[in-house]
């Protein structure tokens, strides 16, 4: 067979598959399911950091430094969140989800993608404000458990305060924001109040099933880093998570195509904050 | 117009395009008004538009958008496939990709990594993804604004073959990034704002 050239990007395509390829066979960790653009950014991002012409050089290292692969894991794992991020989304979780959770005897929600823990508090601030956090457990996961040794540290730079006092009163915040930190030197520290509900857990979504039924699951901005088919399964898995009547929290920008279709267990509550609801009654779909 | 270097396409290649994506910063809300306006019904390309606008402002720029597009105009959502004569919206927030995908047509992907050149969404991730993505059948548009982000994305839509055009930055209200891309990459056509419009006219004309 003839050899023909390619384009360097159609290349880096296949470095990019052989990097997966070695992290899923040599560590477990599966990202092969993972949407390839933003992928292939982070990858290629690597390889300059390293400071390697072409991102196959790294392979060797990786399979043999676990150091070198940890450090490829966290890139791709890379948690991004904020307090109170998309504050009219957590305006709809105060008025159209707590007051429903208000009518179990006990709430549990599972926030999966713990990042540094800025969602997770975020929940248990809105559950502390509506009066329902004594009676909540959170269950915050990652694939990646020195992101949930941060999240369960909780402390953040004094700096991110600002822009995150703003988002929390675009949320409908009416208490004192700042009250729910303690200031140690130039960091911020969650007070221990907010920690002592949270269960912070191992858990992948790839590889692991369901692990408790819950009334809320808030996964934001997670399913956007997987590919079709990954998603579709994973979107099963969450509402298999679901009490009848909980609530599922996707990012402002996701949505669930074929709604009907593939998920009848699913109805959508609020398309601006992609809020879905599993439905009570018609036995038989799930 | 300064026609930079003759990429126009030849004969065999002409009205092959299939996607315009537009990017621009401050200054900028007045020509893409100008430039949605003029698209026809018909519009083969697929259109995906990343513009940095204040916080709380990008929303209202779909709605102002499909008010006078003769296009349907929407924030583009995450796994949406692409379809042509559609114009799409990086969502606030998130950086906007197309993805490539080896069994069907490509389709937008979002993310919320951290911001390029302190930007999300970034125009540059846009246009080098979608330049994987289409390669020469793709034409990327930079208008006005007052950063760099678009230099590297034009760099790489010039490089794999897509076609390459930037507001003159005499003409332009903010000048930096039309300027900043002309530095570094060698595009197609240095172009007014009509002068841009007859370009992405003319691409229907030659079906």
């Amino acid at each position: 067979m003839p050899l023909v050239k390619w384009k360097n990007h159609n290349i880096e395509d296949v470095e990019v598959d052989l990097m997966l390829c070695a992290l899923k066979l040599r560590y477990g960790y599966d990202f092969t399911g993972y949407a390839r653009a933003s992928m292939k950014r982070r990858l290629m991002e690597l390889s300059r950091y390293f400071d390697v012409k072409h991102l196959s050089e790294l392979l060797s290292a990786m399979l043999y430094d676990e150091a070198v692969a940890q450090t490829v894991i966290n890139c791709i794992s890379v948690p991004t969140s904020e307090f109170f991020r998309d504050g009219l989304v957590w305006e709809t979780v105060r008025t159209c989800v707590l007051p429903q959770l208000d009518s179990f005897p006990w709430i549990n929600i599972w926030q999966i993608g713990c990042g540094r823990g800025e969602e997770t508090y975020t929940l248990a601030i809105l559950l502390h404000e509506a009066g329902l956090l004594k009676k909540t457990r959170i269950f915050t996961s990652d694939i990646n458990p020195a992101f949930l040794q941060d999240a369960r540290d909780g402390c953040w730079s004094r700096r991110r305060m600002a822009g995150w006092r703003e988002s929390y009163l675009n949320s409908g915040g009416r208490g004192n924001f700042d009250s729910y930190f303690e200031v140690r030197g130039e960091e911020v520290a969650i007070r221990d109040e907010f920690k002592k509900v949270i269960e912070f857990i191992q858990h992948n979504l790839v590889e692991d099933d369901v692990f408790k039924e819950v009334q809320f699951v808030v996964c934001r901005n997670v399913l956007i880093y997987f590919g079709d088919v990954l998603q579709g399964k994973v979107l099963k898995l969450l509402a298999r998570s679901l009490e009848r009547g909980g609530f599922l929290l996707l990012g402002r920008a996701e949505k669930i195509f074929e709604l009907h279709e593939k998920y009848p267990e699913l109805e959508g509550i609020d398309d601006a904050s992609q809020l879905y609801r599993k439905v009570i009654g018609r036995g038989g779909h799930v | 117009m300064t026609r930079r270097s003759c990429t126009a396409r030849s004969s065999e290649g002409a009205g092959m395009y299939k996607m315009l994506v537009i990017g621009f910063s401050a200054g900028g809300v007045p020509l893409i008004k100008r430039i949605v306006q003029a698209l026809p019904r018909n519009y083969p390309l697929a259109v995906a538009v990343v513009a940095h606008l204040p916080e709380g402002h990008e929303s209202t720029l779909a709605q102002l958008l499909d008010g006078i597009a003769q296009l349907p105009v929407s924030t583009a959502k995450d796994k949406d496939v692409i379809v042509p004569g559609l114009v799409y919206l990086a969502p606030p927030d998130y950086h906007l990709l197309v993805e490539k995908n080896r069994t069907h047509a490509p389709s937008f992907a979002l993310s919320v990594d951290g911001p390029v050149k302190s930007v999300r969404p970034s125009i540059d991730v846009l246009f080098e993804s979608a330049a994987e993505a289409f390669e020469g059948d793709l034409i990327a548009v930079l208008l006005s604004g007052a950063n760099s982000d678009g230099a590297a994305g034009m760099a790489y839509v010039k490089q794999l073959g897509g076609l390459s055009i930037v507001q003159d930055p005499l003409e332009s209200e903010f000048s930096t990034m039309p300027n900043a891309v002309i530095q570094r990459v060698k595009v197609d056509y240095v172009a007014n704002i009509e002068e841009i419009i007859s370009l992405l006219l003319s691409v229907c004309e030659v079906r």
